[in-house]
């Protein structure tokens, strides 16, 4: 995880790690939203009260989650590193497990 | 601008951050010195293009689409919203996000280090295969709102 854990060679820079460890914690936490504000009337209220629609405030939500995170996760212990293989499973994974919670939700 | 030109423009920036996503993904195939500006001014095109459908497809999808949903859910394919927008407008935030991920990763040491190389290759692989599965939802959901308004004319 760290750059001492990883060969130099197989890692990628620290800003491309961290929004991209971002983009899988965001895209998964996006999709479990999904299934709690729709099944939750409080918690659909709240969003359409915040931005006056629900969707409108999940992706604002979602953009600040990802620009934040990745923000930090990029300078947190002078960056996040991975190896290149680790990150590519993190993010195909984290794309595939949230599409089938969204779709898996709505079938 | 009529509400059905903004409409349209969903899909052809969709379509545009699709194949603008296929041209970073061949230049990654053969990243170099030589072509890692083009690659790169590829990913920027293809988040912008992305944003672009994003936004107008949004505004869409807010302020017009209530009509639409109740024609489509009281028709002869009600999951034509139930099931393909519901999932297409949440999946598409992922889509967004990834997009916008797609120059920040071509902007690592994509020449240098293969590791970044193939980051970048999955990542605008990912980006079209998600943008062909919306373009795929929305032909269900405009062939939703077809067979409702034949329906009602029957």
């Amino acid at each position: 995880m760290t750059t001492h854990q990883a060969g130099a060679a197989d890692t990628v820079s620290a800003k491309v790690t961290g929004y991209g460890i971002s983009y899988a914690v965001t895209s998964i936490l996006s999709a479990l939203l999904v299934v709690l504000k729709e099944s939750n009337e409080g918690v659909h209220g709240l969003m359409v009260a915040i931005t006056g629609h629900h969707w409108v405030t999940h992706g604002l939500l979602d953009v600040i989650v990802f620009v934040a995170l990745g923000a930090v996760l990029s300078r947190m212990g002078g960056g996040i590193r991975m190896t290149g293989n680790a990150l590519i499973a993190t993010v195909v994974g984290a794309t595939v497990i949230s599409g089938a919670i969204i779709a898996g939700y709505f079938i | 601008m009529s509400k059905e030109l903004i409409l349209m423009l969903h899909p052809t920036f969709g379509v545009l951050a699709i194949i603008a996503s296929v041209w970073v993904f061949v230049e990654a195939l053969n990243a170099s010195d030589a072509n890692i500006v083009r690659l790169r001014n590829a990913s920027v095109l293809a988040a912008i293009l992305m944003w672009s459908a994003y936004i107008v497809g949004g505004y869409w999808y807010v302020v017009f689409y209530g009509g639409d949903k109740t024609l489509i859910k009281a028709g002869p394919w009600p999951f034509a919203h139930s099931f393909f927008m519901e999932t297409k407008e949440h999946v598409f935030l992922m889509l967004l996000l990834l997009a916008t991920y797609l120059p920040i990763a071509a902007y690592g040491e994509v020449v240098k280090k293969s590791a970044t190389r193939n980051l970048v290759l999955w990542t605008s692989a990912l980006v079209v295969l998600l943008g062909l599965a919306m373009e795929g939802a929305g032909a269900f959901i405009s062939m939703g709102a077809k067979v409702a308004l034949l329906a009602n004319q029957i």
